[in-house]
């Protein structure tokens, strides 16, 4: 029996926060944006009160640019909006990510492994990104659970990401390398330096063993799937068992829903024009009729 | 007697048909008819010559000579009265079973009744009295009729001949009365007709029966079409109603298209309408650059052409496409070539400005594709005096004051319609070959700029004296949002940080800590409005053929193409030659092909002017451009010097005439080779002729080059120099008269405004600075003509000898954008407000060659190219120089932000945004407000370095945020 994982966010995506018309649905309900209508902002918490400007810790490290420090946030969060729209483009198998509601530079994620050592592993996780990115260390990766890996901290869950990204160049590397790289060590898997070190000897001396413990694992790890996020964040990732009353219909339109060009262009009735012949760069060398449509 | 009787029962009528029984009915209806036909047989010629049978039907042609003496007055209202009374009937008439005739109505059929009645009334003097009742007699009874009647040929004959009565009366015009009733009848025969399209036919073979024009109902509607007021309104709906039922009636469409004159008649109205417009516009004010609703508004001539316009649109959208391709191509051959052509080539600035005005409202009134399509390929394709519209509107940018202004308004229109063909034509083009840029960018072309890198440098051009450490924003306070980011390490895990933990967290184990960072808010709503115009954008740009990414259209291709046409059309200018000598060979149609980078290079080169030594020498000989403008350039120029002389003078009145004679006539002495000599005429004729000489040169040899004939005032002669000579000897002649010139403008200059030469001459313009003999023409006045000024930082180049105009080039266009754009200091406000807005417009737009161009701050170009972000430096340095220089600079920018902010807050209420283009009210949006604010210190106007430094600061967060939008919206992943 293969159940079939629904999974769903916490709060729901926040759709309404996309008053923003038109460009991809998807991406623009990016829930690192801050959720401001055109001329209305959101309300500010009680707790914050104003604080000079030079309190701020971010007009320090942002001033890196040689630019106005009030700017920095910006330039990071349309960093980060790169780098998830980049990681959307990769289209990596069996990986699902999604930044917080709080915080672009909180990511929650979601891995599933489908064949090898660790199949049928379902196994969540939390990217944290350094806020002087992208000048500063690689993104660190964190299970929910341990997992049993030579390459997993047994008690914090932290993946070593380090010994992939020695050094984090911008330009150079992007998130979706880090993702990429949390998803192969459960296919190749190294013993070298590991933080787990009971994981990486029993790989190496008793592989029996190290393939129960993993199962183990594996099944702790499912168990805990539909456990409240450990993170509380409207945009965190939950799981709840299969209920046809709520996820049938949901499943009925993923499998049926091809992108419909005419949702984007709802809204706003634009069409541009153009009398040019495709492959041409004169004006108006369309023969046909001049109505287009 | 009879008509007391009549009257008696009309006033009770309605009340006594309500339950009274059709046979009741159809009694008093035959008693009624008998009186009346003894009336009518008592004056009817026939009968009292010997009583023939039948009714009476004279052949029409008799009608006439059967006129006896006069019907006596009171038999004449008693058959007016028992009419009524008998059409009442028959109006109150329920169908009989089945849709069969009611009996009244079967009667009438029968008995011919209205036929005769119709007879009856051309006995009598067929005065406009007489047409009016019948006219009314059958409005009344299409309109409330039971039953349909207009199936019935005794009901529908006697129609058609009233109508046809009416159409050719040769009794001159009738009356006004006549006319409003005979509109309003045939718009409700329209409605009949478009309800139920089966009694077309029976219209068009009752037609033939009369030997009349087919269809005449439509016929008759024709001479109403420009009509102003409610007639015109009413025939105009009538004649859609048929339009549409043209789209589904092939014969009605073939008859339109091909048996009447409605589409020469619309088109060619057009024109006569268009010819009472006024000529010059009483401008409101200097900020003034389009015709809004409330201008046109004020003006009927106007508004009744825009009547007419819609209709066009409207029958384009409607009609069917044999009479939309008529219709069409009468507008482009009947209205724009003939008249708007030479409209916007007129003599007065005030003129041109006035047409181009016009021309910038009929686009934006215009919405079928197929009616924008002709107005659209009039400016890109059609060439006055060899020279595209769209060139010389181009060029116009530069034209000083008004006319400039509402130049860049007609752009700002067209490139809000987010035109695949006009964009190729505006800057595309020019792009596509990727000269601009250096070879190895061409792979950084789409390359995204992940990490904001552009924005910030954007950013980082923010004057000084505007920085918000220096200068915190005076309204737009520094609200704050929240910022939180993702912890560090430390704090996973752990429960309590001991930071600002966000309220909604419950749970408390929290890994998120708040930091506030107090934001410039205002860039949020930049961020928003360039989220919605890049999607906008994009949306709209689906249709287009290319993406312009720097691979399709290939580069190399178009290049070479280009060149090979340009080779064979072009021969080598080594010599001059007399104008008519040249190009006879080159292959006309070529040569209208051919033009992308030629021709056009004329305009404005100014900005891309580069050293020669950048180009192969041979290459500047296959690429020969022509060393003037055309001659309405040339004039607007001329008038634009006039302009330095304070206000507008008539160019009759002109005082210096003399001065640019002389100036003219020298530069015939050195031109030896010329042929036309004009030195020694001053007078208003001869100068007529110089300046047309040149047209009909052009005409002859069908040649761009032709214009090089030197006959040209002593600007353009300046303006061809600059562009750069063909031959050294003519570039010494060059500076000779440069020299002239410049001697003639400072004179006129220094007559004219000396304080602010004292000052302007204190700003040095940056990067420019360094050229040694540069001419400064900013030190004259603010009065200089613009043109001018701007050409002031290149004065050197193109004198140090010939240019290759394989040059990089980035376009006319753009080049004028960014001339005007480094000048934002002197612009006046409302020239920068739409500048900005006009790039900000083009910075929406997606495709890799314009968006790399104008936003990727770390793109290579050419030497010669100058980028936006090289021009915006420039500016910034201007600024950062004129604060230190002026102490109260500071509160100066203070209170013009105030200003501008009071400004903004009425505009926005008094304005609601126009139709649908967003970018109008974006524009109002450059400086967000909190509503209801005043000024508390007026900044005046011409503080225009104030404002302009206000409104840079705006622009540079704006382009940032253009960049910023981009890096994440053009490289989303496209569906599918």
């Amino acid at each position: 029996m293969n159940p079939f994982w629904s999974m769903s966010t916490n709060a729901g995506r926040k759709r309404s926060d996309g008053e923003e018309q038109g460009g991809p649905g998807e991406q623009r309900s990016s829930p690192a944006r801050p959720p401001f209508g055109k001329k209305q902002l959101p309300s500010i918490p009680k707790n914050a009160v104003p604080i000079t400007k030079a309190a701020s810790p971010a007009s320090s490290t942002q001033s890196a640019n040689g630019t106005h420090a009030s700017y920095g946030p910006f330039y990071l969060e349309y960093s980060l909006l790169a780098e998830f729209t980049l990681v959307i483009k990769q289209k990596l198998p069996g990986i699902y990510v999604q930044p917080s509601y709080r915080s672009a530079l909180m990511w929650f994620g979601v891995i599933f492994i489908r064949h090898g050592l660790y199949q049928d592993g379902v196994f969540k996780f939390t990217v944290y990104i350094p806020d002087n990115y992208p000048d500063g260390d690689c993104p660190r990766v964190v299970f929910d659970t341990p997992v049993f890996h030579p390459l997993v901290d047994p008690v914090s869950g932290e993946l070593d990401v380090r010994r992939a990204f020695t050094k984090w160049r911008r330009n150079h590397n992007h998130i979706w390398q880090v993702l990429m790289y949390a998803r192969t060590i459960f296919y190749k898997i190294n013993t070298m330096d590991p933080l787990n070190p009971e994981a990486a000897v029993l790989y190496d001396k008793d592989i029996q063993l190290f393939k129960s413990k993993v199962v183990d694992s594996v099944k702790l790890c499912n168990s805990h799937l539909f456990d409240q996020p450990k993170i509380d964040d409207p945009y965190a990732i939950s799981f709840s068992p299969w209920n046809p009353a709520v996820h049938e219909e949901a499943k009925e339109k993923m499998f049926a829903h091809k992108r419909r060009p005419e949702d984007y262009n709802k809204g706003l009735p634009v069409s541009g024009l153009s009398w040019v012949k495709p492959g041409s760069t004169q004006p108006f060398s369309k023969e046909d009729n001049p109505l287009q449509t | 007697m009879t008509s007391m009787v009549a009257n008696g029962t009309q006033g009770g009528q309605s009340l006594l048909l309500k339950g009274v029984d059709p046979e009741t009915c159809m009694i008093v209806f035959k008693n009624h008819w008998a009186q009346v036909v003894k009336i009518l047989e008592k004056h009817d010629p026939l009968r009292s010559n010997g009583g023939g049978h039948g009714h009476g039907l004279g052949g029409g042609g008799g009608l006439g000579s059967f006129r006896f003496g006069p019907v006596p007055g009171d038999e004449a209202s008693a058959v007016q009265n028992y009419v009524e009374h008998m059409l009442f009937l028959l109006m109150e008439e329920e169908c009989g079973q089945n849709g069969a005739m009611g009996p009244i109505l079967e009667f009438v059929v029968m008995e011919n009744v209205l036929e005769r009645l119709f007879i009856w009334s051309l006995r009598r003097e067929f005065t406009d009295d007489m047409k009016l009742e019948q006219l009314k007699m059958y409005e009344m009874l299409i309109g409330q009729a039971r039953q349909p009647l207009l199936h019935h040929k005794p009901v529908l004959k006697p129609l058609m001949m009233l109508l046809s009565s009416c159409s050719g009366s040769p009794s001159g015009p009738s009356s006004s009365a006549v006319e409003t009733e005979l509109v309003l009848l045939l718009n409700q025969l329209c409605c009949v007709l478009a309800k139920d399209p089966s009694v077309l036919e029976l219209f068009f073979h009752t037609s033939e029966d009369q030997g009349a024009a087919n269809f005449l109902i439509f016929s008759l509607l024709i001479p109403f079409i420009h009509r102003e007021g409610s007639v015109g309104q009413q025939a105009r709906d009538a004649l859609l109603l048929i339009m549409a039922l043209s789209a589904e009636n092939h014969v009605v469409a073939k008859h339109i298209a091909e048996n009447t004159y409605f589409c020469p008649v619309l088109a060619t109205g057009l024109s006569g309408l268009y010819s009472s417009l006024p000529t010059k516009l009483d401008v409101p004010s200097e900020e003034w650059h389009c015709l809004h609703r409330e201008d046109w508004q004020q003006l009927p001539a106007l508004v009744q052409f825009l009547n007419s316009l819609e209709f066009c649109n409207a029958v384009i959208q409607v009609a069917h496409p044999s009479i939309r391709d008529q219709l069409v191509g009468y507008i482009h051959n009947g209205f724009l070539v003939p008249v708007l052509a030479p409209a916007l080539h007129k003599l007065t600035l005030e003129e041109v400005m006035t047409t181009t005005a016009y021309l910038d409202l009929f686009i934006r009134s215009v919405s079928e594709p197929a009616l924008l399509h002709t107005f659209l390929s009039f400016i890109l394709l059609h060439r006055h005096d060899n020279v595209h519209i769209l060139d010389t509107l181009v060029s116009r940018i530069n034209t000083p004051f008004q006319l400039g202004t509402v130049s860049l308004a007609l752009f700002r229109t067209l490139i809000g319609l987010y035109c695949e063909d006009v964009m190729l034509q505006l800057v595309f083009k020019y792009l596509i070959p990727c000269n601009h840029m250096m070879l190895s960018q061409r792979i950084v072309l789409r390359e995204r700029d992940c990490y904001s890198v552009s924005a910030a440098k954007f950013l980082a051009l923010t004057p000084s004296c505007c920085s918000p450490e220096v200068m915190p924003p005076p309204l737009r306070q520094l609200d704050s949002i929240l910022w939180s980011k993702g912890t560090d390490g430390s704090h996973i895990g752990t429960t309590e940080s001991k930071e600002v933990l966000s309220e909604e967290d419950e749970c408390g184990n929290s890994c998120v800590i708040g930091s506030e960072i107090y934001l410039d808010v205002s860039y949020l709503h930049y961020l928003y409005d360039a989220q919605n115009g890049i999607s906008h954008c994009m949306r709209a740009c689906r249709v287009w053929s290319a993406p312009y990414d720097g691979e399709n259209p290939p580069p190399e291709e178009y290049q070479r193409s280009t060149l090979e046409e340009a080779g064979k059309t072009q021969p080598p200018v080594t010599s001059r030659k007399p104008p008519n000598q040249m190009h006879r060979s080159g292959p006309p149609l070529k040569d209208i092909t051919a033009t992308p980078g030629l021709l056009e290079l004329e305009w404005d080169d100014s900005y891309d002017a580069c050293p020669a030594q950048l180009q192969p020498e041979e290459d500047q000989e296959t690429r020969p451009i022509p060393d003037e403008p055309p001659k309405h350039i040339q004039e607007l120029r001329r008038t634009a010097i006039m302009i330095v002389k304070g206000s507008y003078i008539e160019e009759s009145e002109f005082q210096n005439d003399v001065m640019v004679y002389d100036l003219v006539a020298q530069k015939d002495a050195h031109d030896s080779g010329n042929s036309y000599h004009a030195s020694s005429k001053p007078t208003e004729a001869a100068k007529q002729e110089v300046l047309d000489g040149p047209v009909t040169d052009q005409k002859t040899t069908n040649s761009e080059s032709s214009m090089s004939n030197g006959l040209s005032s002593p600007l353009d002669e300046m303006d061809s120099k600059k562009r750069g000579s063909q031959s050294d000897q003519k570039s010494l002649e060059g500076e000779d008269l440069m020299a002239q010139y410049e001697e003639l403008i400072r004179t006129l200059g220094a007559q004219h405004s000396p304080a602010k030469t004292d000052s302007e001459l204190k700003s040095p313009i940056d990067l420019m600075d360094e050229e040694e003999d540069e001419i400064d023409f900013n030190s004259f006045s603010p009065e200089t003509p613009e043109a001018e000024k701007l050409q002031s930082p290149f004065g050197t180049k193109p004198r140090s000898g010939s240019r290759g105009h394989a040059a990089p080039f980035t376009g006319p266009f753009l080049s004028v954008l960014l001339s005007r754009l480094e000048n934002m200091p002197s612009n006046s406000l409302h020239v920068n407000l739409l500048l900005t807005g006009i790039l900000a417009q083009l910075a929406a737009y997606p495709q890799p060659l314009l968006r790399s161009f104008l936003l990727n701050t770390n793109m290579v170009f050419q030497p010669s190219v100058r980028s936006l972000y090289q021009v915006l430096a420039s500016v910034k340095n201007q600024m950062e120089q004129w604060s230190a220089n002026n102490k109260d600079f500071l509160e100066l920018l203070t209170a013009a932000q105030h200003c501008l902010l009071a400004r903004e807050s009425s505009l926005r209420d008094s304005q609601s945004p126009q139709n649908g283009d967003w970018f109008h009210s974006s524009e109002a949006d450059r400086i967000k407000t909190k509503p209801n604010i005043q000024p508390k210190t007026v900044v005046p106007l011409n503080k225009t370095e104030v404002y302009a430094t206000v409104l840079f600061t705006e622009f540079l967060k704006e382009l940032a945020a253009f960049a910023q939008e981009h890096s994440i919206l053009s490289h989303l992943p496209t569906e599918q």
